[in-house]
């Protein structure tokens, strides 16, 4: 077998392969043999079919099949001795295919870039510094008592904020008109769920008023024949309720998962879940910024067949996001709007499995124990969690990738200066959210893929 | 005999067991139209494949007896033709003619 390789671009390999004609002549007479003897044929036993019209009959096919495979293991044995390393699958062509002659087929494919890591040394990365104060944890408490509110029946004028219940019938001039009708309808002022006007001309009602209510539907109204019309509507109120914030005490305290009650606890609790919180996304924007580092560092091309494939995976996803169901035919999504997208994720996957094996970053089986051992936390049964997965393989493997990928980052901010910026724990947290929509969902993905 | 007669008493190659040994020894088996000729028959092959004919041995196929739940039936028969080429001459390509 002769291989000889060109390169067509930085990353494309035309790869040309002679085999010569006995080996593929024997390759074919064998398998025609092969074929004789299952051979149905009418005015023949079987087995009993003679070679002569077996191979009439059925050599071009026989032929064609035991060329195709002789193409497949020739191209991987080329590669192999030219160590060619591919990415994606090749297209073969056969350039001389008759029996008799050398059989040559043209292999195109592309290999992965060959990269040099170049440094992300100078680049600057920020580092929300935020840590949780007082006031804070008083705001986030503010927010779940706003959360566990009830409403109270108050007697007393609706002001903003406050829930009425009431029912209405609307008029457009002396006419009722559909859909302007309700009973008990529960409103609260100031929520914007109505027609602008409707709310704020409802401030001031007490209980068991009657009151008329005259608005101008907006011109835009999504329903046709209302929009721009003057309305007027016939209100009943029943009750105003007034939000009553729950106390914070030990009943209210249970409900997080604080048995005793112990305010202290709670406190401590929540600024735990807050720190948690901060502390994630400010590594997520770290690891954010050090990637994108790394990818402005070392702009490598990337193989568009590993595009395709994140490409469809990518789509997937979206699909699912979407909730498109299964049975949706991904390809109708149009691919550009994905392909950016993917190529940064690809890029980024083959540098961090670069950082990786320049670094030789290894993750030891202790190490990945610690790790599951870590995520089991979160979940109700932490030793189930466990046994599954480390009986998997797969999911072993996701781990481990997990950890290696953030060991190749932690090398990357050596590298890096890291600047420390103060912010507040509501900033910190605003920063990471706005990097995520960005660019990201999880190149946890694009690392594993390629490790 | 006119050109079109020709072109009407080979109704297609004999593929067999039999048949396949006989080729071995220069000879061919056709099915052929049931009031063909010997004459007829070589001069048919002789001006659709090239080649010359030594001989030609014909003989009637019955058909076969068949009893089905209505009665007794026939199935066709047909007129079946061994044809000895000249010494030196092949037939290849031979399942594929007429």
């Amino acid at each position: 077998m002769q291989a000889s390789v060109e390169t067509t671009s930085q990353i494309a390999r035309r790869v040309t392969v002679q085999v010569p004609a006995a080996e593929v002549d024997q390759a074919v007479a064998a398998r025609l043999q092969d074929t004789a003897k299952n051979v149905r044929l009418n005015g023949f036993r079987q087995g009993r079919v003679p070679m002569a019209v077996v191979k009439q009959r059925y050599g071009r096919d026989v032929r064609n099949e035991v060329v195709g495979e002789l193409m497949r293991q020739h191209y991987v044995t080329a590669i192999t001795e030219q160590s060619l390393n591919p990415a994606g699958y090749p297209s073969i062509e056969p350039t001389v295919n008759e029996s008799g002659k050398d059989l040559e087929f043209v292999a195109t494919l592309e290999v992965y870039p060959e990269i040099e890591l170049a440094s992300i040394e100078g680049s600057e990365i920020e580092r929300p510094v935020a840590t949780v104060n007082d006031a804070d944890i008083e705001q986030m408490i503010e927010t779940l008592r706003k959360q566990n509110a009830a409403w109270e029946a108050v007697d007393r004028a609706a002001a903003e904020g406050d829930q009425v219940k009431v029912d209405f019938k609307g008029f457009l001039g002396d006419e009722p008109f559909e859909g302007g009708e309700a009973e008990g309808h529960e409103l609260v002022l100031g929520s914007n769920s109505f027609i602008p006007g409707f709310e704020e001309q409802l401030a001031g009602v007490k209980a068991n008023d009657e009151t008329e209510i005259k608005v101008t539907f907006p011109e835009d109204y999504q329903a046709e024949h209302l929009a721009g019309q003057e309305a007027t509507f016939q209100v009943k109120v029943h009750q105003v309720s007034a939000q009553k914030l729950p106390e914070v005490d030990a009943e209210f305290i249970k409900q997080f998962g604080v048995e005793d009650g112990d305010i202290e606890k709670f406190h401590g609790e929540v600024r735990k879940n807050m720190e948690r919180e901060v502390q994630q996304a400010v590594d997520n924007r770290v690891k954010q910024q050090a990637l994108e580092a790394l990818k402005t560092a070392n702009d490598i091309p990337v193989p568009t067949s590993l595009i395709e494939q994140e490409t469809d995976g990518l789509k997937r996803q979206a699909a699912q996001q979407f909730g498109l169901g299964d049975d949706f035919d991904v390809s109708q999504l149009p691919n550009e709007l994905f392909a950016e997208q993917a190529k940064s994720r690809v890029q980024v996957g083959l540098l961090l499995a670069e950082v990786i094996k320049v670094h030789e970053i290894d993750a030891s089986d202790d190490e990945i124990k610690a790790k599951v051992e870590e995520l089991a936390q979160q979940y109700q049964q932490p030793e189930e969690v466990i046994e599954y997965y480390l009986k998997d393989e797969k999911m072993k493997n996701q781990v481990k990738s997990a950890i290696l990928e953030e060991k190749a980052v932690d090398k990357l901010l050596e590298q890096a200066q890291v600047k420390d910026v103060e912010m507040s724990y509501e900033q910190a947290l605003q920063a990471a959210q706005q990097q995520q929509d960005g660019e990201e969902d999880s190149d946890d993905e694009t690392a594993s893929d390629k490790t | 005999m006119n050109q079109e007669r020709l072109f009407k008493v080979l109704l297609g190659p004999h593929m067999t067991e039999k048949a396949a040994f006989a080729a071995e020894n220069n000879q061919y088996v056709f099915k052929v139209a049931s009031d063909a000729t010997k004459p007829e028959i070589k001069k048919a092959v002789e001006a659709l494949f090239d080649k010359k004919v030594d001989r030609v041995q014909v003989l009637n196929m019955k058909g076969k007896t068949k009893r089905t739940a209505h009665g007794v039936g026939m199935r066709k028969g047909y007129r079946k033709a061994y044809v000895t080429l000249a010494a030196g001459e092949t037939l290849e390509d031979f399942s594929g003619a007429e």
